[in-house]
């Protein structure tokens, strides 16, 4: 019965091995942290406060600036000729293009930079006599459209429109004066899946009811700032360029693995099953599909790939589990994946929740990418229970891990006292199944801690800004990303080249129950890793004992 | 007949010339550019050659305008907002910051270099920054800098790496259009120079040191594992206030010269040189009683004060001792308003009876 890649290894191999997958490491981590910029970027633009004279049925688009085409403006709501003229509230329109005209260009949107969220900043100033009430809320008649360079300059086409209500948060910090600004909350305001098209024209009206109470307590409005979020081009170049290179080295080993696998007279057991499942899961989370977007607009783009990353994570918390779980020691046979269906139950649980989570939120923005789960009681609800029905999950998760890792660690302890009393053969077997569970353990536990220390990393310098600095330091954040995603990468395929079967071990058949005097014969040299083992004799021993 | 007519004319002009020289060399390198805040509007053709009728423009500052015709009506905004804001922070002192007349705007009162002017230049020069960037971000600027030194080195710049933010370019505009009066000429008066120009300094750093760092979370579902943060302009009301702020705790300073560098260092040498953000004066102010035309004080007869103050706009200290004469008066006010968003409101008519003090 062969035992694993890793059982074979001399030390001087896996050093070797261990220091080029850390050079390897290094390098992506040096890839985002020089070549790329910061993942994303903000366009800010305050709206121009432009007048509808057409009715309010009025369809036409409000273009800020331009030739003829550009609205009838006000260079702010204080002007005296906006009461000189009777201009109503409901004539107002906050009209924003993005993005801005730089250095004598009128910039243009690039299909590299993939998505755009934005944010409403509202400027209210304080107003004794027209303060803004508590829980007041505001509601926005949006539009949304775009145009192509080549188009004509008054062809606009629409994209969604909506009537949205947002909550108010704003308060006063310290001095209570006319003038000053409140600080409100950002309100969310559309998330679009794909910038497909060069300029983006966003209309706002802010109806006013009286008698309705329709925007009747928002007091003194005056500007309205959109920012716009968008991912950097030059980011999803660097990106998509990992994803096309690590796409097919994945698929390489996963195909070697499994031939691999094929290759044994026995059937597939569960941790190879599971193990090929998870390098499935991280091919398709490699597989750059982002290229398509550049020639056909794709919304779904943001969801496929949000869905794509939870199923990898899916995978690699069911395959801790098993991989724990296969490593026990104790005297019940598992290899099935029922007996864990408990875990796995935790692990379906939560991504269930956070899939339904992500449906209903950048599912419906699909449709509407005005829509927010979070800005309805309801739906604020909704997914607050989601995410705490996943957040329960994951604790289950944890705990279960947690305590079987304990399991693994007391009869580790345990076989370790027994092992010079037992026969040459189990011993050899225990000890390649200890050696190969202490090996996960401490790459896994690398992975988790760098992820950790990325993230404080690139957390910490997002916080402290160095405006106006331009020596090009390290770009954190992108290299975070890069860093991270290199690393799961560099995980996967040393799981797969590592825990394959050894072909060394291809001579002996599959006899469960005979001793494996072979890997003395070729290992002796290795006095350390010279253990090998297989589930199966293990469960025929512990059934023989 | 012509003789007549036109000696008296050249003779004013002569006289003005001498004036001027005169001054120049006194140091009243007034920021006469703020003469720009007066007028309605910067015609909507935005020619070049508008420039030479622009009042007050120095003639670094008409070059600048020149290259740069489309800055020049948020700079005109931003000097009427300037004006605004400083007659709102001092409209309870002494010297409330009024303007004498729309071309000379501060007037003789620019000459000494006092606590007050050194805040008309702080906030002056921070007008202009707030309004530039403004302007940027709003889109009416053809030629605002995408900066990619701030975010990135790539020649494909937007799409590589998007544009900073505008404040960038607002900051840089102003340093260069207001600044640009005092680099005008080697002049003899170093140290009003250098108090301009530091003042200038102060103004801007309220604008950037104003700033907010807002940031939104969106990694996948929304999680704080992709953040991108901004910076948000606070209002200039707020600038102002900082700025106020400033002016109450600015050093005096003298000249002196370090290592063969002229630096201006605090007259009071307990107390540490002044950082970028400190507002620096030369010569204490006066006290702005007694209109005097050489100070450019307009006295403080006729000002409406606050009977019951103690603090600086009551009656006894405003007045400067003079008394004060009470006015009956009855006004008709707006109350009991209802506000519609944006600009309507609804009021009723109230009659109230108000005693108004007014300095003798």
């Amino acid at each position: 019965m062969g035992g694993v890649v890793l059982e074979t290894l001399s030390w001087k191999k896996l050093i070797i091995l261990g220091l080029f997958l850390l050079f390897l490491l290094i390098t992506f981590f040096l890839i985002g942290g020089l070549i790329a910029p910061r993942p994303t970027n903000v366009v800010h633009v305050i709206g121009t406060k432009c007048v509808n004279k057409g009715g309010v049925g009025n369809k036409e688009w409000f273009i800020p600036r331009g030739g003829s085409e550009k609205c009838i403006q006000y260079s702010s709501l204080d002007d005296p000729g906006i009461e000189d003229d009777r201009i109503s509230a409901n004539q107002i329109v906050f009209s924003f293009w993005l993005p801005h005209p730089r250095e004598g260009i009128q910039l243009d949107f690039s299909r590299w930079q993939q998505t755009m969220i934005s944010v409403l900043d509202l400027t209210i100033l304080y107003d004794d006599e027209n303060q803004v009430e508590d829980d007041a809320i505001i509601q926005l008649d949006a539009r949304i459209s775009y145009r192509d360079k080549e188009d004509d300059v008054n062809d606009w086409k629409e994209l969604a429109s909506s009537l949205e209500e947002r909550q108010l948060r704003c308060e006063m910090e310290g001095k209570k004066e006319n003038g000053y600004a409140y600080n409100c909350d950002l309100l969310s305001f559309f998330e679009l899946g794909s910038l497909h098209y060069d300029y983006y024209l966003i209309n706002i009206k802010v109806p006013v009811e009286p008698y309705k109470g329709i925007n009747a307590g928002i007091g003194n409005l005056r500007d309205i700032t959109l920012v716009g979020i968008h991912q950097n081009g030059g980011f999803t170049k660097v990106w998509l360029s990992i994803k096309t290179v690590m796409f097919p080295v994945v698929l390489a080993v996963l195909i070697w693995f499994w031939r691999r696998i094929g290759q044994l007279s026995r059937p597939p057991n569960l941790l190879e099953r599971t193990l090929f499942a998870l390098g499935i899961a991280m091919s398709i989370l490699n597989c750059p599909l982002e290229w398509f977007t550049l020639a056909i607009d794709m919304p779904f783009m943001l969801l496929i790939t949000d869905i794509r990353q939870g199923g990898f994570y899916a995978m690699l918390l069911c395959f801790w589990i098993i991989f724990t779980g296969e490593h026990i020691m104790d005297q019940c046979e598992r290899n099935r994946l029922v007996l864990y269906w408990k875990h796995l139950l935790a692990v379906v649980i939560g991504c269930f929740c956070l899939l339904l989570f992500e449906l209903s939120e950048r599912g419906v923005q699909l449709a509407n990418p005005f829509f927010s789960i979070w800005v309805t009681g309801v739906g604020a609800k909704l997914a607050l229970s989601f995410i705490i029905v996943a957040a329960i999950a994951a604790s289950c998760y944890f705990f279960f891990l947690c305590y079987m890792i304990f399991l693994v660690f007391r009869n580790i302890s345990a076989k370790k006292v027994a092992l010079p009393s037992m026969s040459k053969s189990r011993r050899s077997f225990y000890m390649g199944l200890i050696y190969r569970f202490k090996f996960l353990m401490l790459a896994t536990l690398v992975c988790s801690a760098l992820t950790v220390v990325f993230f404080i990393i690139s957390q910490l310098s997002e916080g402290q800004w160095k405006w106006g600095d331009e020596d090009p330091s390290l770009e954190y954040t992108s290299a975070f990303f890069t860093g991270v995603y290199g690393m799961w990468n560099i995980y996967v395929i040393g799981l797969l080249s590592m825990y394959a079967p050894s072909h060394k071990q291809f001579v002996q058949g599959s006899n469960a129950g005979g001793d494996s005097q072979e890997e003395e014969v070729q290992l002796t040299y290795l006095p350390s890793s010279s253990e090998t083992s297989a589930i199966q004799s293990f469960a025929a021993k512990v059934a023989a004992d | 007949m012509h003789l007549v007519k036109f000696l008296p004319k050249n003779l004013a002009k002569l006289l003005l010339v001498i004036v001027v020289v005169c001054w120049c060399f006194l140091g009243c390198r007034g920021i006469k550019w703020l003469a720009l805040a007066k007028m309605s509007s910067i015609s909507a053709k935005q020619l070049p050659e508008m420039c030479q009728e622009l009042i007050g423009l120095a003639k670094r500052q008409q070059k600048i305008c020149r290259r740069n015709v489309e800055v020049m009506d948020s700079v005109r905004f931003g000097a009427h907002m300037a004006i605004d804001e400083c007659q709102h922070q001092f409209r309870n002192r002494r010297w409330n910051c009024s303007t004498v007349d729309p071309v000379k705007v501060f007037g003789n009162f620019l000459k000494l270099g006092t606590r007050e002017v050194a805040f008309v230049h702080a906030i002056s020069s921070a007008g202009v920054a707030h309004a530039v960037t403004r302007a940027c971000s709003k889109g009416d600027l053809q030629h605002c800098g995408c900066d990619r030194t701030v975010n990135g080195r790539s020649a494909e710049g937007f799409e590589w790496s998007g544009c900073s933010d505008n404040i960038a370019f607002g900051i840089a505009f102003s340093q260069k259009f207001v600044d640009a009066r005092e680099r005008l000429r080697k002049s003899k008066n170093i140290k009003r120079v250098l108090m301009n120009l530091h003042n200038n300094e102060a103004g801007r750093k309220a604008v950037e040191d104003s700033m907010q760092v807002v940031c939104k979370c969106h990694g996948v579902s929304g999680s704080c594992e992709l953040k991108t943060c901004w910076r948000s302009m606070a209002t200039f009301r707020q600038i102002g206030a900082i700025l106020k702020e400033s002016f109450d705790g600015a050093t005096e300073v003298k000249l002196e010269h370090k290592k063969k560098r002229p630096a201006l260092v605090p007259v009071n040498n307990q107390f540490k040189p002044p950082t970028r953000s400190d507002i620096v004066y030369l010569v204490a102010s006066p006290d702005f009683c007694e209109p005097d035309p050489k100070t450019g004080s307009l006295g403080t007869s006729g000002r409406v004060c606050n009977k019951t103050s103690k603090a600086i706009d009551g009656c006894d200290l405003l007045c400067c001792g003079r008394g004060y004469e009470t006015r009956t008066m009855t006004i008709v006010e707006r109350c009991q308003c209802k506000f519609y968003w944006c600009c309507y409101v609804s009021c009723e008519k109230c009659t109230r009876t108000v005693d108004e003090h007014v300095c003798k």
